[in-house]
């Protein structure tokens, strides 16, 4: 008897976070939850160009970033060429950026600092969101 | 306005009427005292041995009442006029630039007033020495603001100027204002970044060590250096830029804390009632220190591996005013009753009391069959 052995690969992560230490924690904590950081970056232009080149699984944006555009303009860049889960990376107040955030297209929020738990289930729930939606949207 | 306001306004209406009452007063006796000594000056003032002015307008009624309405409106509203310039000055005495203008105007326009009014007396009776001594009043009253208007002139453009310049000034005190703050947002903003750097630094040092009890050193620290920079973070965020929101600093704080602390087999709910207070930066960090350490050790001693329950989180006012009640509870299986508060060589409880001496508040650890409950007093300055 054959049997179909699927390996299903490691979901491909990009992460857009102005501060390389704390991208750094979060790619040491993704890898642990066993997923592949594919970059790292801190600018809105080099996150658009990466994400719309490689079209990772998922990308988490920070909302402050280096440079001209914040990670809600870049979001919805990306959004806008290339359809792939996005999930902000916040604190607790920043009221004002995550209001405007929130009126974006994304598939959940991160707060800082990371908790293990919290970041598997607001990855596993944005990706499934994801899912459902492509499942829906695939042409018959 | 106030009524006080007002009161004053209306004492000060009657002063300013009172003394020109008594200038009047004193001007109608000047003006009897002639009358006395010379009854001819007064007979000759109101000497009628003229023709009245209807004649002149043989006594048409539609051209005799058109001048009497005409005239008569003229000085009414003429009054009125300087009765709201009189009120105005009296009511503005200290702000308005230039009272003794506005008066001088009142006074001539009274006197045109005065003068229309003998108009219409005088086409029935004609007292035209009357007439003509009012007019002559008004043209000297007319003299007097003509020429004083022009010296004034100056000084009108002069403090149309200033009011510009302040307007500058108080635009360009606004921007500053507006500069310091975003750049007092942007200071608190960088101090909680960079202490959230250090977080991950101390996250990703204690990676590569394997002893547990040294994992869990960097995590107490995490936690720690993560309750500095929530404070940074309320305040960066909040409308005072040096007063922390304590029941929202304190939900965030507690829900992180547990969070850091979880256990995925057996959870720990969290509860919060928190009473809204708004505290100073300088208090909110050794507050929010305690609180850590208070929540910290709930989460480790309480509810060891395999025990789930509820911490309850509260900050309540007291009788007291300005003092208030931080407190946490766990339902957990309780600290050691041989640890003692004063003399635990714990780093924990350490800080408390190190803390609660900093901030003059009292702290005690309270043990029952229902939990262990944790209280800090404190003052809250206004």
């Amino acid at each position: 008897m054959i049997q179909a052995v699927f390996i299903p690969r490691e979901p491909r992560v990009l992460i857009v976070e102005d501060e390389i230490l704390i991208a750094e924690e979060l790619r040491e904590r993704l890898a642990r939850l066993g997923y592949s950081v594919i970059a790292a970056v801190d600018s809105a232009d080099e996150g658009i160009g990466i994400a719309t080149r490689e079209v990772p699984d998922l990308v988490l944006m920070d909302i402050r970033l280096r440079g001209k555009k914040d990670g809600v303009e870049a979001a919805v860049e990306i959004r806008r060429q290339v359809d792939i889960p996005i999930v902000y990376l916040t604190a607790h107040s920043d009221n004002l950026t995550v209001e405007r955030a929130k009126k974006t297209d994304h598939d959940g929020f991160l707060l800082k600092p990371f908790h293990r738990r919290e970041l598997q289930s607001t990855i596993e729930v944005a990706m499934k969101r994801y899912a459902l939606r492509k499942g829906k949207t695939r042409p018959m | 306005m106030s009524s006080a306001g007002t009161g004053s306004d209306f004492f000060a209406l009657q002063g300013l009427l009172k003394r020109q009452l008594q200038l009047l007063l004193a001007a109608i006796l000047l003006v009897a005292a002639v009358f006395v000594v010379r009854p001819s000056v007064g007979a000759a003032l109101f000497s009628t041995r003229f023709l009245p002015h209807a004649f002149c307008y043989l006594q048409r009624p539609a051209l005799v009442w058109t001048h009497v309405t005409a005239d008569g409106l003229i000085a009414v509203s003429y009054l009125a006029i300087s009765v709201t310039l009189a009120y105005l000055v009296s009511r503005a005495r200290r702000d308005i630039p230039f009272p003794w203008m506005f008066l001088a105007f009142g006074l001539f326009i009274i006197a045109c007033g005065g003068t229309h009014l003998v108009e219409v007396l005088t086409i029935w009776i004609p007292v035209y020495v009357l007439s003509a001594a009012i007019k002559l009043f008004t043209a000297a009253a007319s003299i007097t603001t003509a020429i004083i208007l022009p010296f004034t002139v100056p000084r009108i453009l002069e403090l149309v100027q200033q009011a510009k310049v302040s307007e500058q000034i108080t635009a360009q005190l606004r921007a500053s204002e507006e500069r310091k703050e975003a750049l007092l947002r942007e200071v608190h903003h960088r101090v909680k970044n960079n202490l959230a750097v250090i977080c991950s630094l101390l996250h990703l040092q204690s990676i590569h060590t394997r002893d547990e009890k040294t994992v869990d050193t960097f995590c107490d620290m995490e936690t720690r250096i993560h309750s500095m920079a929530l404070v940074h973070e309320s305040l960066y965020s909040a409308e005072n830029l040096a007063r922390v929101d304590f029941a929202e600093y304190a939900k965030s704080l507690a829900e992180d804390v547990v969070a850091s602390y979880e256990k995925p087999t057996t959870p720990v709910r969290l509860q919060t009632d928190l009473e809204p207070v708004n505290i100073n930066a300088d208090l909110a960090l050794p507050c929010g220190l305690i609180l850590n350490e208070l929540i910290s050790n709930a989460c480790k001693h309480g509810f060891p591996e395999g025990v789930a329950g509820e911490i309850k989180v509260s900050v309540r006012s007291t009788s007291e005013p300005g003092r208030y009640t931080l407190s946490v509870h766990d339902d957990g299986i309780g600290i050691n009753p041989e640890i003692d508060v004063n003399t635990s060589k714990s780093l924990g409880l350490r800080l408390v009391r190190l803390l609660t001496q900093q901030i003059h508040g009292s702290f005690e650890l309270v043990r029952s069959e229902q939990g262990t409950s944790a209280r800090l007093d404190f003052r809250v300055d206004q």
